[in-house]
C-alpha cells in the first residue's frame, strides 16, 4: 500500500543532503570569523562557499527537467 | 429550463451530450474557476518559500514576493510535464472506470478555491493540491458514486504522507539545525551566524524555482484536459501556448499578491525564526521537496516547510515552539480533504441541475470569497507594513547594514554581525534619549548555554 523503501530512501537522502550543506556552508562561517584570518581560512571558506553553490546548481540541475531529460 | 439529469456527469464525453452553449459556458466557467485556483494557490504557497527569510531579515517582504513571484512564472515555463490524470489516481479515471467530467471539476475546483480561501483567513497553511484532490473526490461520489474513490490511493497518497512529510522534514530539519549551530560555536570571537542570512536567499529561491514548476502544472493539466472534454482540442493534445502563459501569470500574480497570514504564521506564529533556524529550515525544506519528487514518494512541499520550521524551532536550544499553533496546522492538514470534498459535493450537486447551477454555483462561490475577503479587511493583520513592523522586532541585522545605519546614527553602538542592538527607525539617538530609558536587549542568533 506504501512504499516504505521508496520513503526510507527519500527521509535518507533529504537527511544527508540538508545536513552536508548546512555543515559545509555553517564551516564556511566559521572559517570567515577565524581570528586571526589567515589565508588558509579565507581560501578554505571560499571552498566551502564555492562547493555550496555546486549544491545549489545541482539543485537547479533536478527542478528543471529540460536538463535532465 | 433544460431537464438534464445526473447521468450526464458520467457521460464517456460529455461534450456528445450537452447543448453547445452549456459546453461553451462550461468550459469558460472552469478555465476561470481553474485560474483562480492557481492564484489562490500561488499566495497560499508564498510562505513556504518565503516566510523565514522574510523573518530573519534576509530579504525584506517586498522583495522576497517579487523573487518568489519571478521564479514562479519562470518556473511554469521550465517544466514541460503537465499532470496527465487530474486527481493523481484517486480517482478511478479513464477505462472501466469514471470520466471525470467538466462539470465535476468546475464543482471540484469551487470546493478547493473556498477551503483555500477559509484556511487563508485562518492563516493556515495547508495543501492546495489535498484541497483540489477533495474537491474533486465531492464532486466525484455525488456524480458517479462511493465507488469511484480509490480510498486506498486517498490513504497512501493523502494521509499517510501528511504524518510522513512534517516529520521527515523536522528530523533532517532538527539535524541540521544542531549541526549548524555546533559548527559556528563561538569561541570569544565574533558572531557570524548573521551571514547565514546570505544562504537563505538561495535555499528559498530553490523552493519557490520548484514550487513554480510543479503546481502550475496542476492548474495547466485540469484546463487542458477540460478542453479536450469539451471538444475544443484532440485528446492527448499538449497545452496550448496561451493555457502555459495565464496559468504562469496566474501563480505569479498570486504569489507577487503575498499570502501575508499565512507568511506570519510560519515566520513567527509557530516559533521565534533566527538566521541558523531559516538557512537550516530551508536548506531541509529544499532537500527533502527535491528528493521526494526524484525518488518516487510524493510529499506535500506545505507539510514538508511547516516540519521543517518546526524542526529547526526545536533545533535551537532556548527556542519555544506554539504548539497550539501547530495543532491547529495539524488538524487543518486533515480537515482540508474531508472539508473541500463537503463543498465539492455540494457545488456538484446544484451543477447537475444544467446551466442553470452551473451559474448558481459560479454565483456562490463568487459570493463565498468575496465574503471572505470582506472578512479579511475587517482584520487586516497581514497588511505588510503591520508586518514589517512586528518583525524588524525580531530579526537582526547583517554587517554590512549595521555599518551603513551606524553611518547614518541610527544605531546604538558600534557592533557586528548578529549582534546588532534593536533599530531605532522612530527613535532618537542615545545622547537625546531621556535619562533612566531602558534599551532592551539586543536581539541575538546565540543558544542558551547548554546545562
Amino acid at each position: 500500500m506504501i512504499d516504505w523503501s521508496a520513503f526510507l530512501l527519500v527521509a535518507v537522502v533529504a537527511l544527508v543532503s540538508a545536513g552536508a550543506l548546512v555543515s559545509v556552508y555553517s564551516l564556511g562561517l566559521r572559517l570567515l570569523a577565524a581570528e586571526p584570518r589567515t589565508t588558509l581560512a579565507t581560501a578554505g571558506a571560499r571552498a566551502c562557499f564555492g562547493l555550496c553553490a555546486v549544491g545549489v546548481l545541482v539543485g537547479i540541475w533536478l527542478i528543471v527537467p529540460a536538463l535532465h531529460g | 429550463m433544460h431537464a438534464t439529469d445526473a447521468p450526464e456527469l458520467t457521460a464517456v464525453h460529455p461534450g456528445a451530450r450537452l447543448p453547445p452553449v452549456e459546453i461553451a459556458l462550461l468550459v469558460v466557467l472552469v478555465i476561470v474557476v481553474a485560474l483562480f485556483f492557481d492564484f489562490t494557490n500561488g499566495f497560499h504557497d508564498t510562505a513556504n518559500a518565503m516566510a523565514t527569510p522574510i523573518a530573519t531579515g534576509a530579504m525584506t517582504p517586498r522583495v522576497a514576493v517579487t523573487v518568489a513571484a519571478v521564479l514562479n512564472l519562470v518556473g511554469a515555463f521550465l517544466s514541460t510535464e503537465v499532470a496527465k490524470t487530474v486527481s493523481g489516481g484517486i480517482i478511478r479515471e479513464g477505462d472501466g472506470g469514471v470520466q471525470i467530467s467538466p462539470a465535476m471539476i468546475f464543482a471540484g475546483l469551487i470546493g478547493a478555491v473556498v477551503w483555500n480561501m477559509v484556511t487563508w483567513l485562518r492563516g493556515l497553511p495547508s495543501s492546495s493540491s489535498h484541497a483540489l484532490f477533495g474537491g474533486l473526490i465531492g464532486a466525484a461520489v455525488v456524480g458517479a458514486g462511493l465507488a469511484s474513490v480509490d480510498f486506498g490511493v486517498v490513504l497512501s497518497k493523502v494521509v499517510l504522507p501528511a504524518l510522513l512529510a512534517p516529520l521527515t522534514a523536522a528530523v533532517v530539519a532538527y539535524t541540521a539545525t544542531r549541526l549548524a549551530y555546533a559548527i559556528t560555536r563561538r569561541h570569544g570571537e565574533r558572531s557570524e551566524r548573521g551571514g547565514f542570512r546570505y544562504g537563505q536567499i538561495f535555499t528559498s529561491s530553490l523552493v519557490s524555482l520548484a514550487h513554480g514548476t510543479n503546481d502550475a502544472q496542476k492548474t495547466m493539466g485540469v484546463i487542458t484536459l477540460t478542453l479536450i472534454a469539451g471538444g475544443f482540442l484532440t485528446a492527448g493534445a499538449e497545452p496550448p501556448l496561451w493555457v502555459i502563459t495565464v496559468c504562469a501569470l496566474a501563480i505569479a500574480l498570486g504569489t507577487y499578491t503575498g499570502g501575508w497570514r499565512i507568511i506570519k504564521t510560519l515566520g513567527g506564529g509557530l516559533t521565534e525564526v533566527k538566521p541558523t533556524q531559516g538557512f537550516s529550515a530551508e536548506a531541509s525544506t529544499t532537500a527533502t521537496i527535491l528528493a521526494s519528487s526524484h525518488l518516487g514518494f510524493a510529499l506535500s512541499t506545505t507539510q514538508v516547510s511547516s516540519g521543517s520550521i518546526i524542526g529547526a524551532g526545536l533545533g535551537r536550544r532556548g527556542a519555544k515552539i506554539q504548539w497550539g499553533t501547530a495543532g491547529k496546522i495539524v488538524v487543518a492538514w486533515f480537515v482540508t480533504l474531508p472539508a473541500s470534498a463537503a463543498v465539492g459535493a455540494a457545488a456538484a450537486l446544484v451543477a447537475s441541475l444544467g446551466a442553470v447551477g452551473l451559474v448558481v454555483d459560479a454565483v456562490a462561490g463568487f459570493a463565498v470569497v468575496g465574503g471572505i475577503f470582506v472578512l479579511s479587511r475587517r482584520r487586516p493583520s497581514e497588511q505588510q507594513s503591520a508586518m514589517e513592523v512586528d518583525l524588524a522586532a525580531t530579526s537582526v541585522l547583517s554587517r554590512r547594514r549595521v555599518r551603513r545605519l551606524e553611518r547614518r546614527g541610527l544605531l546604538d553602538e558600534p557592533t557586528g554581525g548578529v549582534e546588532a542592538p534593536l533599530l531605532h527607525l522612530d527613535d532618537r539617538p542615545a545622547d537625546e534619549r531621556p535619562v533612566g530609558t531602558v534599551v532592551p536587549p539586543a536581539p541575538t542568533d546565540d543558544e542558551e548555554p547548554s546545562r
